[in-house]
């Protein structure tokens, strides 16, 4: 991937990929994330310098918030500025667990955007899916194994499971909740 | 675990993007909120006498409370958002807000000048915003609940205009037991009750509205 040095740049190749995400077209939406992730990465490492290990695990946090709230996505605005928003938000909270109140106002100081040059290199976060996954009730972790880790369509889930459609997308959407919540109340 | 991985997981059959409910969570909290108020205000203070409804007195007051419920919703709503455009519904609120104290200014100018104390602080200034404040409780417990489920990024200005709206509320449920007939009264204690009620609501915003 290109190195995205440019706010409009950036934003300029996002839009599209990520228009088409909203209707939902899967490939888009993961090109959009990677794209986000990559972006994040940038904005996170020029903030979290004391706190480098934990960078990955904030980045997956918001991804994992801005999914479950992408229905706040307000086409008339710039979708770089709507990831930065929920992106910043997550590190003031994470400051905030941490205690960090301190940091928060230099840091928060609106940098030349030019210098969030995006991170494409990346470690894995510390955080382990299967651990987390335990964590959820029985209904929802079968879920989200079921649509996504083994990719079956809502309908082949609903199948198998012997519970509706609908009812598959409330629990993944329930257990996506609840594994963001519970990443973020123990902090690790 | 592998961000690549995790970004595979959240979009695998992740399907279009959900509407955000904004309007399924804040108008039962809106409608709760005034319910409750209106209840709790009647229960405890006793209605008006019916001939006053025969007055503009208490439909001033249910208009002023209805109109800045409305604009602060409106701004409450778009602050639910990450990234908010809140140039209208900013300008709503102050709208609102002048358009009433400029009524209790005009009308409190015009009034004789023995009358004047009487206009501005009737008999129950002391009490007034208070109970505005106490009738907002509920709508304000409400509001918090339906911005909390959102995703709003500005918390203290969330959690200020959340409060605008509850005051709001708070109002039209004290407005059927308030006694007060000047519009320079409730231009003034009215509005106090309202604005104390959002400062409630900024001081809450950054501690309950975090996602």
């Amino acid at each position: 991937m290109p190195l995205e040095t440019d706010k409009n740049d950036f934003e300029a190749s996002l839009k599209p990929v990520w228009m088409r995400a909203q209707q939902g077209d899967e490939a888009a939406y993961r090109e959009a994330l990677e794209k986000i992730a990559s972006r994040i990465r940038g904005f996170l490492r020029w903030r979290m310098q004391a706190m480098p290990d934990e960078i990955e695990d904030l980045v997956q946090e918001t991804l994992l918030a801005l999914h479950l709230q992408r229905g706040t996505f307000d086409p008339g605005m710039p979708v770089s500025a709507w990831v930065t928003a929920i992106a910043r938000h997550k590190l003031v909270d994470l400051w905030r667990r941490r205690g960090r109140r301190d940091n928060r106002h230099d840091a928060l100081d609106d940098v030349d955007e030019e210098l969030l040059v995006a991170e494409p290199a990346e470690d894995g976060a510390q955080r382990d899916l299967d651990r987390l996954l335990r964590e959820l009730p029985e209904v929802q972790r079968q879920a989200i194994v079921l649509t996504k880790i083994e990719g079956l369509s809502v309908s082949e889930a609903a199948m198998q499971t012997g519970i509706s459609e609908s009812a598959i997308k409330v629990q993944v959407h329930r257990g996506l909740k609840r594994l963001a919540q519970w990443v973020k109340d123990t902090g690790s | 675990m592998k961000t690549q991985l995790f970004i595979e997981l959240l979009a695998k059959r992740a399907g279009p993007a959900p509407r955000a409910p904004v309007l399924q969570r804040m108008a039962p909290a809106v409608a709760a909120g005034l319910f409750v108020s209106a209840l709790f205000a009647l229960i405890s203070m006793g209605s008006i006498p019916a001939a006053m409804y025969e007055t503009p007195a208490p439909w001033m007051k249910l208009i002023y409370g209805a109109s800045l419920a409305l604009a602060a919703g409106w701004l409450t709503a778009r602050l639910s958002r990450p990234v908010a455009r809140t140039r209208w519904p900013v300008l709503a609120v102050l709208a609102v807000f002048a358009v009433m104290l400029g009524l209790g200014f005009l009308t409190w100018m015009v009034a004789a000048p023995e009358q004047r104390m009487a206009a501005l602080f009737g008999d129950t200034w002391l009490t007034c915003p208070r109970n505005v404040v106490v009738l907002s409780l509920p709508a304000l417990a409400g509001a918090l609940w339906a911005v909390r489920g959102l995703a709003p990024t500005q918390l203290t200005a969330a959690g200020f205009n959340a409060g605008l709206m509850a005051g709001a509320l708070g109002a039209m449920g004290y407005a059927l037991v308030c006694p007060e007939v000047s519009a320079a009264f409730v231009a003034v204690w009215y509005s106090l009750g309202i604005l104390l009620t959002g400062l409630l609501g900024a001081f809450l915003g950054p501690r309950l509205l975090r996602w």
